[in-house]
């Protein structure tokens, strides 16, 4: 089967260009093959691995507005997420006070799922604000 | 879960959040940024933050995290179903052997240092080295907290032949592929990985364990280590920066790696995969993980005169370490056997390691290590950490958590009695018979 190598490159974001200088490096070869032994050609191989399939997962429904919701403020673990929610709950309570905030410290490191706290935010049908990397 | 959730990042991660957001199938994940960092900010910085902008689209940080919670969902946000991300064609050619290294680096294949070009032949050649079938699955590698990549044992050969490596190479670096740890991962911290081979192989492959053993002195060690970087990067899509890697200023041990090679005819105890409970005459690929090695030379009870007293002098070393990762001592066999004439098993040594490497309370929740990974782990009651988080602050506990995270390996040629210290963490062991 012949591959397009042009259309793989596009597809994968690549240019094309870097076919055309081999390309046009193999002609220039090939125009003087007559005159002096032509350089030998490679074909290597791919070494890169299987990438996982990705399943593309929605977005939950969102709020029409946040007056009256109640929002958990998770932090993740990173140094002063702590005190970036306790700044961002003081913020809420300044500016959109119907807004209820609840912080919570996720249990675990930090990319470890937290089962209890998804089940208490779900149950209270409220939404999520979850941070603070570094 | 069905929650409205608004992620809020620093803004010197927005490239790895987008990217790595779209490999998890949300690619319109509504991410806000706030300005970086956050780390070591007052109060009043951070109120700051609260009432600026978001870094990235210039808009109030907090009218962004309302707008991600309230604004409706587009078509793009409702999409269901698979992609299945490509590769790229299978081969690359044919073109000059210039051209193809040229194309190899460019492309982010190797490691910025010339390559053997994986031609068909040489990648046959290289299968050789096992009998196992080329379309074999290895495992899976993932260079942090992504989704993992798989791999078969052809890719592994690819990547060998790549690093240099020989036909009787291949099974050591099957086993440490098949093991699952990168050499390279993700963590804004910079960390370092290593692999101690034990066994008959080491003598089979010339492997050095003697003179120079963590050094550019066999080509077996070179190899292996570098082998492993490859498929790290081109197996796990590791080491890309802004992506897949975000060590702010790297380790200098990444290019080939921690590669040790335990002197077990020079060692007066007996050797790690041993311990670990495998026959002396199998062989084994142990797995580590950490952040650096330094000289053991020096410390208190390294003072010339009278018997020397190696293990003081590496404890406080081993003070000096994050107790997240462990200890490891990398111990001469003038070391080993000067400890053994004083009455240290292995197993004794470890001990008074663990017993004499030590810290307050009050010095182990100030470090940022210990709210980043275990304050979680002592809120679900996982001890120590539970009990060490509640403890007056000058109560004195162990540098660390368990004596499991010490170990010993005798590596070196006794030209002197000086050792090396790591705070580097065991992980697993694998056997390298399997992938004969």
């Amino acid at each position: 089967m012949k591959i397009d190598r042009r259309r793989l490159l596009q597809a994968l974001g690549m240019s094309p260009a870097l076919l055309a200088s081999t390309a046009e490096a193999g002609q220039k070869k090939t125009t003087h093959a007559t005159a002096r032994h032509s350089e030998s050609k490679l074909v290597g191989l791919n070494p890169k691995g299987m990438p996982p399939e990705i399943t593309l997962s929605p977005l939950a429904p969102r709020f029409s507005s946040l007056d009256g919701k109640t929002l958990y403020m998770v932090e993740i673990g990173f140094n002063n997420g702590d005190v970036f929610f306790q700044e961002m709950q003081r913020w809420f309570k300044e500016n959109m006070p119907s807004v209820k905030t609840i912080y919570r410290r996720k249990a675990g490191a930090y990319p470890q799922d937290d089962p209890e706290l998804w089940k208490e935010i779900k149950a209270a049908g409220a939404g999520v604000i979850m941070g603070v990397g570094h | 879960m069905g929650v409205p959730t608004c992620p809020v990042v620093t803004v010197a991660f927005k490239q790895i959040c987008v990217l790595n957001a779209a490999k998890r199938g949300m690619p319109t994940l509504r991410l806000v940024y706030s300005p970086h960092p956050v780390w070591g900010k007052s109060p009043d910085e951070l109120w700051a933050y609260m009432n600026g902008p978001d870094p990235a689209s210039g808009k109030p940080m907090l009218g962004e995290v309302k707008g991600a919670l309230t604004n409706p969902l587009t078509a793009e946000d409702k999409k269901t179903g698979t992609e299945t991300p490509s590769v790229g064609p299978a081969t690359f050619g044919p073109d000059t052997s210039q051209n193809l290294q040229d194309f190899y680096r460019n492309n982010g294949y190797t490691d910025f240092l010339p390559i053997i070009i994986p031609t068909e032949e040489a990648v046959a050649q290289m299968l050789t080295g096992t009998s196992h079938h080329p379309d074999e699955i290895v495992g899976k590698l993932a260079a942090g907290a992504f989704a993992p990549w798989s791999f078969t044992v052809k890719h592994v050969a690819i990547n060998a032949v790549m690093a240099g490596a020989k036909p009787e190479h291949l099974p050591v670096i099957l086993a440490i592929a098949s093991s699952g740890f990168v050499s390279l991962i993700s963590s804004t911290n910079d960390l370092a990985y290593g692999a101690l081979i034990n066994g008959p192989i080491r003598s089979k492959l010339d492997m050095n364990s003697g003179i120079g053993a963590l050094g550019p002195f066999a080509h077996a060690n070179a190899a292996i280590g570098r082998a492993w970087t490859l498929v790290t990067k081109n197996l796990a899509n590791g080491g890309i920066p802004g992506d897949t890697y975000m060590g702010t200023m790297g380790n200098m041990l990444n290019y080939i790696n921690l590669i040790m090679v335990e002197n077990e005819e020079a060692s007066p105890w007996e050797p790690f995969h041993v311990e670990k409970g495998f026959k002396r005459e199998e062989n084994v690929v142990s797995m580590f993980s950490g952040l650096s090695v330094s000289a053991g030379q020096v410390g208190k009870g390294s003072g010339i005169g009278g018997t020397p007293h190696f293990e003081e002098q590496y404890t406080d070393l081993f003070s000096t370490f994050t107790g997240f990762f462990g200890a490891l001592l990398l111990c001469d066999p003038l070391c080993a056997a000067s400890l053994k004439e004083q009455g240290y098993s292995k197993a004794k040594l470890i001990d008074y390691f663990y017993k004499h490497a030590t810290q307050t309370a009050k010095e182990y929740r100030e470090r940022n290590w210990s709210y980043l990974f275990e304050y979680g782990q002592a809120l679900k009651g996982v001890e120590p950490f539970a009990t060490w988080y509640k403890l007056p602050d000058d109560t004195v506990i162990p540098k660390f958590p368990h004596p499991e995270r010490i170990a010993v390996v005798v590596i070196g040629g006794q030209t002197d009695p000086v050792s090396q210290v790591a705070n580097f963490s065991y992980g697993r062991s694998m056997s390298i018979d399997k992938w004969m």
